[in-house]
């Protein structure tokens, strides 16, 4: 099973047979059979046939849109799975505050623990960094979240701790050309910041299928708030993985140089930096074999792909709003 | 599982239906053979498709199945090399 991204401006999406069709100008650019896929990601613009889009549907294959830098715009979800007793879980649980305040605590404990795992590994590898005293202000992050007695100061430990963690984040970039000082979005400024919000937009198209899969209503979460039209419960499960795939994907491109500074554009009314488009096929793949990657899972003590883990830990999740487990553990990688 | 079909189809119409009907399921390796790698579900489906397009007195389809163990085993010489499902470009 795949994911197929759709680079080309304008291409059109039909249907031939059982399979997906990809077109543009009378030329083919892509033909699949519809059971090889699990996931459809079209940057930029493209034009579907009425009998594709019910096809997916109907195949509960989901496609997300992406502008051609990367921002996440949006989504065509399947019917939702009909697991009602997952969401009257979910509801529920966002009702109770010690529930809420346990999720949002191991999300964050999650994602911090990676960061600081993240350093810690670099420094074992490269004495001469200096990323110690980021290491500590994040542990002391880490050992703060139990204390917590509200959602509002988990966030702050939150933003504190990635605080830390982006401050050092230049010092992990060991090849000349790429700088970074802080995170931006909306749009990213520099290439690094660029490459951060389209690997975010890719692992959120990823995560949000998984917790479909497993019968969430994405949209109601409990670290990030409800906003009207964003999956915060999506966002609340990326946090533990955008270390763990997106940061170490990215390192990995730059650090063995398959992105270069000149495989970047900038606009210039906005300054908006992304990828050109030879690049951004590169990068697409280097996400796609990060995804296939095995590691070995603590909780289930057996090997997975990053792939896989995403529904692992919406399953985890479901067991813990279930009442089939006292907590939920996050991925937590050393 | 892993399914290697074969056809003998004379009729040209005939043949160029089941080689569209095979496109969607499997990979088209050699004239008249194709790799799929189906489960249960889609090896019925395939087989309820083709069976309903043939003519059983001209012509004949054959299924042979891999196992698990021997599917890694198919040496190949020349031609396309297997490709990889997990990601694909359009563009």
């Amino acid at each position: 099973m795949g994911t197929v991204y759709v680079n080309q401006e304008d291409a059109f999406l039909g249907r031939s047979d059982e399979r997906l069709k990809i077109t543009h100008e009378r030329r083919t650019l892509l033909e699949v059979p519809l059971l090889r896929i699990d996931g459809i990601v079209v940057l930029g613009r493209a034009h579907f046939s009425p009998a594709l889009m019910g096809e997916l549907l109907e195949r509960r294959i989901p496609m997300s849109f992406l502008s051609p830098t990367g921002r996440y715009l949006g989504r065509v979800e399947p019917e939702l799975s009909k697991n009602i007793f997952v969401r009257s879980a979910q509801w529920r649980a966002s009702e109770q505050p010690e529930r809420t305040l346990h999720l949002a605590r191991a999300f964050v404990r999650g994602k911090l623990k990676n960061c600081r795992n993240d350093l810690m590994r670099a420094q074992r590898e490269h004495p001469e960094l200096n990323v110690q005293k980021a290491i500590e202000s994040i542990q002391q992050n880490i050992d703060a979240l139990p204390r917590t007695e509200n959602v509002d100061s988990v966030r702050g430990l939150e933003g504190a701790g990635s605080a830390s963690y982006f401050a050092v984040f230049e010092q992990l970039i060991r090849v000349k050309g790429f700088s970074f000082t802080h995170r931006n979005r909306r749009p990213p400024l520099d290439p690094v910041n660029a490459l951060l919000s389209f690997g975010y937009s890719l692992l959120r198209h990823d995560i949000q299928s998984a917790l479909n899969i497993v019968g969430f209503d994405p949209y109601l979460g409990f670290l990030h708030t409800q906003r009207y039209g964003r999956p915060s419960l999506a966002l609340d499960l990326m946090e533990e993985f955008r270390p763990l795939v997106v940061d170490a994907m990215i390192l990995g491109c730059l650090n063995k140089s398959v992105l270069q500074p000149t495989d970047f554009e900038s606009e210039p009314l906005s300054g908006a930096v992304s990828l050109n488009a030879e690049a951004r096929k590169q990068f697409l793949r280097q996400y796609e074999q990060k995804k296939q990657s095995r590691f070995r899972h603590l909780v289930l003590e057996k090997q997975c792909t990053y792939q896989e883990a995403f529904e692992i830990q919406a399953r985890l999740l479901s067991k813990y709003l279930l009442g089939e487990t006292h907590q939920y553990p996050p991925l937590i990688l050393k | 599982m892993f399914v290697l079909v074969s056809y003998d189809i004379p009729n040209d119409k005939r043949r160029t239906k089941i080689h569209n009907a095979l496109k969607s399921y499997g990979e088209w390796v050699q004239f008249s053979v194709f790799e799929c790698d189906l489960d249960d579900t889609n090896y019925a489906r395939l087989r309820a498709r083709l069976s309903a397009l043939i003519k059983p007195e001209e012509d004949s389809i054959r299924f042979y199945f891999l196992c698990r163990t021997c599917s890694p085993k198919i040496e190949r010489i020349g031609g396309k090399p297997p490709t990889d499902d997990s990601i694909f470009f359009a563009g």
